[in-house]
């Protein structure tokens, strides 16, 4: 029996039984009451992976472009020429379904420190996004402030925001997810920084903001299911100010270039314990640290506060003694506090002091590396909802067209996308507007293309084709614009690891991003996992978003998603990988059935696909659209793909033997816009793409003014506009 | 000729290095301004004072910046009829200081807008427009929370007579901004400024050429 003292201070601290006695026989004694605190935040799921880490390392696959990074902030990838990126993605959920506004906002700020920490400079941001449906309650509340707080925090600290997918689904309505990527370029003369600390008598050095009680146990927070007084965390909930950040980022990049740092680390969960304990750790040191020197918001904040406090725009840099006061003088020059809390020990403990006073001092490794892991029970995955054949499901076509455009996703980013600035540092090629975005590299002027991915539609129908589909898909949209696939990042969102269906689901997704990066040469670089994604028992979809990089030769030329001329003919590429029904948007729950083509290679038809540009260039064809057909089959593609007037006709067509294939979703294919011959084409694509079992067909052709589905369904641009445009707008208002 | 540019940076400015990029594309040499310090107006040719967040746009956007000491050289170069160029935030600087009459407002709609801009060329003898031709329409993309041009009635006559709108907005005003203004200049032609964001439409990637037509 454990008494009633124990038993309070364990919920307090979000800890088990077994962690206690873990955390004990580590110690060798009973914990202090300040290392509750520092346990509490490190052995949270947030910080310590402690569910995940087994099966993170199925992502341990690297190739000659990508260093192993040995536990940084993110992941490197070498471009060759000199440059390198860093990219990762984060999930910023349980804050922003609290607070929408600030959840989000540092989100983005937490994602960007990740990255210029390392001494990069950041130059893309992207989200993911998942809201419930509009009519759930505090929805639009939820979607308005996420849009702001996105917005007004990327657009301050002049990093362009250039591309991101906003998915709406029921199984979101209680358990909204935030994902915030950034990618930060290094130039030729820039210096990567690394988070071991070392160098015995060198200073530990506390930078930016300072310290408040806002975001104190968030990290427990996050690794916690919501119930019913989730509205009572407000106060964990962390507020951000872009304006710090940007002055943080110069400051510290400066820094970096005038090499006066031995080692950088942002505060980001778990502020200031993660931060030094981490640092400590990888660099097999210790530190002694007084915390009354910490500079305060409030100054009646307790040790326990300050070592927990998440307050936003704070960083912890190493710095030689004789490089002091020249490191305090650039950040004085960006307005910003450089204050000594300590220096590095050989002695690997971590000294904490409360001015005179020892609190604790503790072997940073036992909070770290010594953090229990768990194998979560799960069972082997097993293709719920495959069929042999895939029944043409009889339905009213009018009907389904108009359910279909009625629910259409057309429209629903445009109104987010376009609060965000999508061209500050004058590197966009391809932004928002575009299905992929690409950004121009400034040393060697080639273009670096970003997308993200994961369809929960393809979740809800199969974790592991929907995981493989969140590698592939944004890869392959890349790969149609002429870019090679470089690598992945990852922000793993799942419910509850202790049930094992959710456990079933994570370790499917795993290996199946796993699987698909290494097929594509892509390794898995970063990434981020974020359970208990439940609220009142209720789990979202496993949604496993990732980031994908890619490169293409130059930014010049990067053919369009939009039709642009009339009287084109539209071409379909197919690969019959998979085939689904998920026809029914407003019946959010029905699960789709699926088939399965195991003999297509998916991975070599991308690889193909990112030469295709060059090959008509050799053979003088050109193209005037492309794009990868998405869900709702080539009718909601060739809906997307119209623009500024110019639509398509695909009713003469025979090919299409059923109205209803207009939407039947197929994994993967793509359209082109072309001024060419249709025989000419077709044979050219054939003989291209030859051995790999893809159709080649002409669909339809380019219209101006109309959009005609079929026979019965003609649509006039205007009719369009103001029939299925204006819904999602109109919510955000 | 190659000119001598002073970039104005201020604590928050973004749009600094962009600028910097433009004019040294455009063969001429770029070198930063810091705010705190005051300049001498002798050894430049053009001064232009870029976008972004200048000091959080605490206050009123531009608010703060208008107070520093590189705005009182600043003040002295106009006085001298040398060129200026506000771009976005630098366009709300040089409406904090005097510089240029008016005020800019929080967008109609409340929202952050980025989108691409159609503008009309309503005068081109000013210090930005010797390659641009009256009636000429640029394609030019705009990113502001803070863009909707005011002024007093009397102020826009006086606008309007003294040929002071520079740029409108054709077709679709994104902002809300009196007289679809999107630039304007002094009565002497030598500060111009304008919401849109010339510095990232230069190539034909970036989605338009139309920027380099100021410099």
């Amino acid at each position: 029996m454990i008494s009633q003292d124990l038993t309070t201070k364990l919920k307090t601290y979000r800890l088990s039984e077994e962690e206690y006695n873990l955390m004990k026989s580590l110690l060798g004694r009973e914990p202090l009451p300040v290392e509750w605190p520092l346990f509490s935040a490190l052995w949270s799921e947030h910080c310590s992976y402690k569910s995940s880490k087994v099966h993170l390392r199925k992502f341990s696959y690297r190739n000659e472009r990508t260093p192993d990074m040995d536990g940084e902030n993110a992941g490197v990838v070498d471009l060759g020429y000199g440059e390198k990126i860093a990219f990762k993605m984060e999930s910023h959920n349980h804050p922003s379904f609290i607070e929408p506004v600030q959840g989000s906002a540092t989100g983005v700020g937490g994602i960007l420190r990740d990255i210029f920490t390392m001494g990069a400079r950041p130059i893309m941001s992207a989200n993911y996004l998942c809201f419930g449906e509009v009519t759930a309650p505090r929805m639009k509340y939820l979607m308005n402030g996420v849009a702001k707080g996105i917005s007004s925090y990327g657009n301050c600290v002049g990093v362009p925001t250039v591309t991101g997918q906003t998915n709406l689904h029921s199984r979101y309505n209680k358990n909204i997810l935030v994902n915030a990527l950034n990618v930060g370029y290094f130039g030729p003369d820039m210096k990567m920084a690394l988070s071991k600390a070392k160098g015995e008598n060198n200073l530990v050095v506390y930078v930016g903001a300072k310290t408040g009680r806002d975001g104190v146990h968030g990290a427990s927070m996050a690794s916690e299911s919501f119930d019913q007084d989730s509205e009572s965390k407000r106060p964990n909930v962390q507020i951000g100010d872009p304006f710090f950040e940007k002055l943080l980022i110069e400051a510290c990049l400066e820094v970096l270039k005038k090499d006066l740092v031995v080692a950088m680390q942002d505060m980001g969960a778990a502020g200031l314990t993660s931060s030094s304990f981490e640092m400590a750790s990888k660099g097999q040191v210790g530190f002694v640290i007084d915390l009354k020197k910490v500079p305060l918001r409030d100054s009646t904040m307790t040790a326990e506060d300050i070592l927990l406090s998440e307050s936003q725009e704070r960083m912890l840099l190493i710095c030689e003694p004789k490089n002091f006061e020249k490191l305090q003088a650039e950040f004085k020059k960006w307005s910003l506090d450089a204050c000594v809390l300590g220096e590095v020990q050989k002695d690997r403990k971590v000294k904490l002091m409360w001015g005179p006073e020892l609190l604790t001092e503790i072997d940073p490794d036992l909070i770290v590396e010594k953090a229990p892991q768990y194998k979560r029970p799960y069972s082997k995955w097993h293709y719920p909802n495959r069929v042999e054949s895939l029944p043409t499901p009889k339905i009213e076509v009018a009907k389904l067209i108009d359910s279909k455009l009625a629910s259409f996703k057309l429209n629903q980013q445009h109104w987010i996308h376009n609060q965000y600035d999508q061209r500050v540092g004058a590197r966009t090629a391809m932004a928002c507007e575009s299905s992929v975005a690409f950004a121009r590299l400034d040393h060697s002027g080639r273009g670096l293309g970003l997308a993200v991915g994961c369809r929960p539609e393809v979740m809800l129908m199969d974790a592991e084709i929907g995981a493989l589909d969140a590698v592939y898909y944004p890869a392959f949209q890349m790969a149609i614009k002429g870019a090679e696939t470089l690598a992945v990042t990852d922000c793993l969102n799942f419910g509850n690891p202790q049930k094992t269906e959710i456990m079933s689901e994570f370790v499917a997704s795993v290996e199946a991003i796993a699987d698909a990066a290494k097929k594509l040469d892509a390794p898995v670089i970063s990434g981020n996992v974020s359970f208990y994604n439940e609220t009142l028992g209720e789990n979202i979809i496993s949604t496993p978003a990732t980031g994908v990089v890619s490169l293409r030769e130059t930014v010049e030329n990067i053919i369009p998603d939009a039709f642009s001329n009339p009287f084109e003919n539209i071409i379909q590429v197919q690969l019959n990988w998979v085939e689904s029904w998920t026809y029914a948007e407003q019946s959010h729950n029905r699960i789709s059935k699926f088939r399965q083509n195991s003999a297509a290679d998916v991975p070599a038809f991308i690889k193909k696909c990112v030469g295709l540009d060059a090959f008509l260039k050799e053979k003088n064809k050109k193209i005037s659209a492309i794009k990868a057909v998405g869900l709702g089959g080539i009718g909601a593609t060739c809906l997307k793909m119209s623009r500024n007037n110019t639509g398509f006709d695909l009713s003469y067509d025979l090919s299409l033997e059923d109205e209803s294939t207009l939407f039947k979703d197929v994994f993967y294919s793509f359209i082109i816009s072309t001024g060419e011959k249709t025989e000419e084409m077709v044979k050219l694509l054939n003989g291209y793409f030859d051995e790999l079992g893809v159709e080649v067909k002409k669909i339809g052709e380019t219209k101006d003014g109309e959009m005609i589905l079929s026979k019965n369904s003609k649509l006039a641009f205007k009719d369009f506009q103001t029939k299925y445009f204006k819904d999602l707008e109109a919510a955000s208002v | 000729m190659s000119l001598k540019v002073g970039v104005a940076r201020f604590l928050g400015t973004n749009c600094d290095d962009d600028v910097r990029k433009w004019v040294t594309a455009k063969s001429h040499t770029a070198e930063y301004l810091w705010f705190e310090n005051q300049f001498n107006t002798n050894e430049y040719d053009m001064v232009i004072i870029p976008g972004g967040f200048s000091h959080g746009d605490y206050l009123r956007c531009g608010a703060l910046a208008a107070q520093t000491p590189v705005m009182k050289s600043i003040r002295e170069f106009a006085a001298k009829g040398k060129p200026i160029l506000g771009i976005c935030n630098g366009f709300q600087i040089l409406c904090e200081t005097g510089l240029l009459p008016g005020a800019l407002l929080r967008n109609q709609g409340l929202k952050f807008k980025d989108e691409w801009a159609t503008l009309k060329v309503n005068q081109s003898k000013n210090a930005f427009s010797s390659k641009m031709e009256k009636n000429q329409l640029l394609k030019l993309p705009i990113a502001h929370g803070d863009g909707n041009y005011y002024a007093e009635a009397d102020t826009l006559k006086k606008l309007q007579d003294k040929e002071q709108i520079w740029l409108t907005y054709e077709g679709k005003n994104p902002n809300g901004s009196l007289m679809n203004i999107a630039g304007i200049t002094n009565e002497q032609k030598n500060i111009c400024a304008l919401m849109p964001h010339p510095e990232r439409a230069l190539y034909e990637w970036m989605g338009s050429q139309d920027g380099m037509y100021l410099l």
